[in-house]
C-alpha cells in the first residue's frame, strides 16, 4: 500500500500547497481527468469524489491551524494520505490544543434567511461528505477521514481500463 | 496571492464576480469589499460566482454576511453562475433554496 507523506507548518499560508497534494491523491481514486492539463495549478475540483476530499480537508486544515495553532506560527501538520482502489484515507496530525468535536452545535434544522449561518459549518461539511471522521485528542491530535468510492464509480472504472 | 473578486457598478446596482478560491485566506478581503458595498445601500445587488471554483466555510460566511447586509438596507441580492465544488456546498448546506441558486 502506497502513501503519501506531507509536512507543513501549521499555517494557514501552508494550506494551498497541501489542498494540492490531496486533490491530486483524489483524483489518482477517483479517475477524474483535469480539466486543463496545461495548468497544474487550476483549481481543477469538479467530480463528487474529488469534490467531497477536498471540501472536508479544506475545513479540517483550516481547524487545525485556527483552533489547534490558534493562527500562531508554531508546530507542523504532518499529513499522510493512503489512496487505494476504493478509497482514499488522510490522517492530518497536530501538536497544537485538542478540539471537542462534541462540542460542535448542529446546523439550524429549518434554514431560511433569518437562519443563515455564518460560522460553525466546518465540521458539519466534513462528516457530511465523507464516509467516516474520526478524532482522537493527543497530543498528538489526530484526525482519521476516509471516503470510498460509490460501487457504481467502481464498476464505471473498470470499464473504462 | 491575486484578489478574486472585482465589482462592477451598472445602471442599477452593483456586480460583484468572485473568481478562483473563496477560502479562509481570501474571504477576509471579500467581506472587506462587502462593507465598501453595503455602505452605499445598493438597491440590486449581484453577485456572479461562476468563476468560483473552490469555496469553504469561511467563503460561504463572507457570501451569507453579503446577502445579510444587502438585505438589512433594503437592497435585492442575487448570486448566480454557482457549479462544481461551490454549488454542492451550497446544496449540503441547505443554502441554494434560501439564495435561489
Amino acid at each position: 500500500m502506497s502513501t503519501i507523506r506531507l509536512t507543513v507548518p501549521g499555517n494557514l499560508r501552508y494550506r494551498g500547497i497541501a489542498v494540492r497534494v490531496v486533490a491530486e491523491a483524489a483524483r489518482l481514486v477517483s479517475g477524474s481527468a483535469q480539466r486543463d492539463p496545461n495548468d497544474p495549478l487550476d483549481n481543477d475540483v469538479r467530480h463528487p469524489f474529488d469534490t467531497a476530499v477536498v471540501s472536508a480537508f479544506m475545513e479540517i486544515f483550516n481547524n487545525v491551524a485556527i483552533h489547534a495553532y490558534q493562527r500562531k506560527d508554531v508546530g507542523t501538520i504532518q499529513i499522510v494520505i493512503t489512496p487505494t482502489e476504493r478509497e482514499l484515507v488522510i490522517e492530518i496530525e497536530d501538536y497544537g490544543n485538542s478540539f471537542d468535536i462534541d462540542r460542535v452545535a448542529p446546523l439550524p434544522a429549518e434554514l431560511d434567511e433569518l437562519s443563515l449561518p455564518e460560522g460553525g459549518m466546518g465540521i458539519h461539511i466534513a462528516k457530511t461528505m465523507l464516509d467516516e471522521v474520526t478524532y482522537e485528542p493527543g497530543p498528538p491530535n489526530l484526525w482519521r477521514l476516509s471516503k470510498r468510492l460509490p460501487a457504481t464509480a467502481g464498476i464505471a472504472r473498470e470499464e473504462r481500463s | 496571492m491575486a484578489t478574486p473578486f472585482e465589482t462592477k457598478k451598472t445602471e442599477d446596482g452593483t456586480t460583484l464576480f468572485v473568481r478562483g478560491s473563496l477560502d479562509i485566506n481570501t474571504a477576509p478581503a471579500l467581506a472587506e469589499e462587502i462593507d465598501k458595498i453595503v455602505a452605499t445601500k445598493p438597491s440590486k445587488v449581484e453577485c456572479d460566482i461562476s468563476g468560483l471554483d473552490l469555496i469553504d466555510s469561511s467563503g460561504v460566511a463572507a457570501l451569507v454576511k453579503l446577502y445579510k447586509s444587502v438585505r438589512s438596507v433594503g437592497g435585492a441580492i442575487k448570486i448566480t453562475g454557482a457549479r462544481d465544488q461551490p454549488l454542492a456546498i451550497f446544496k449540503l448546506l441547505r443554502m441554494d433554496k434560501v439564495f435561489n441558486l
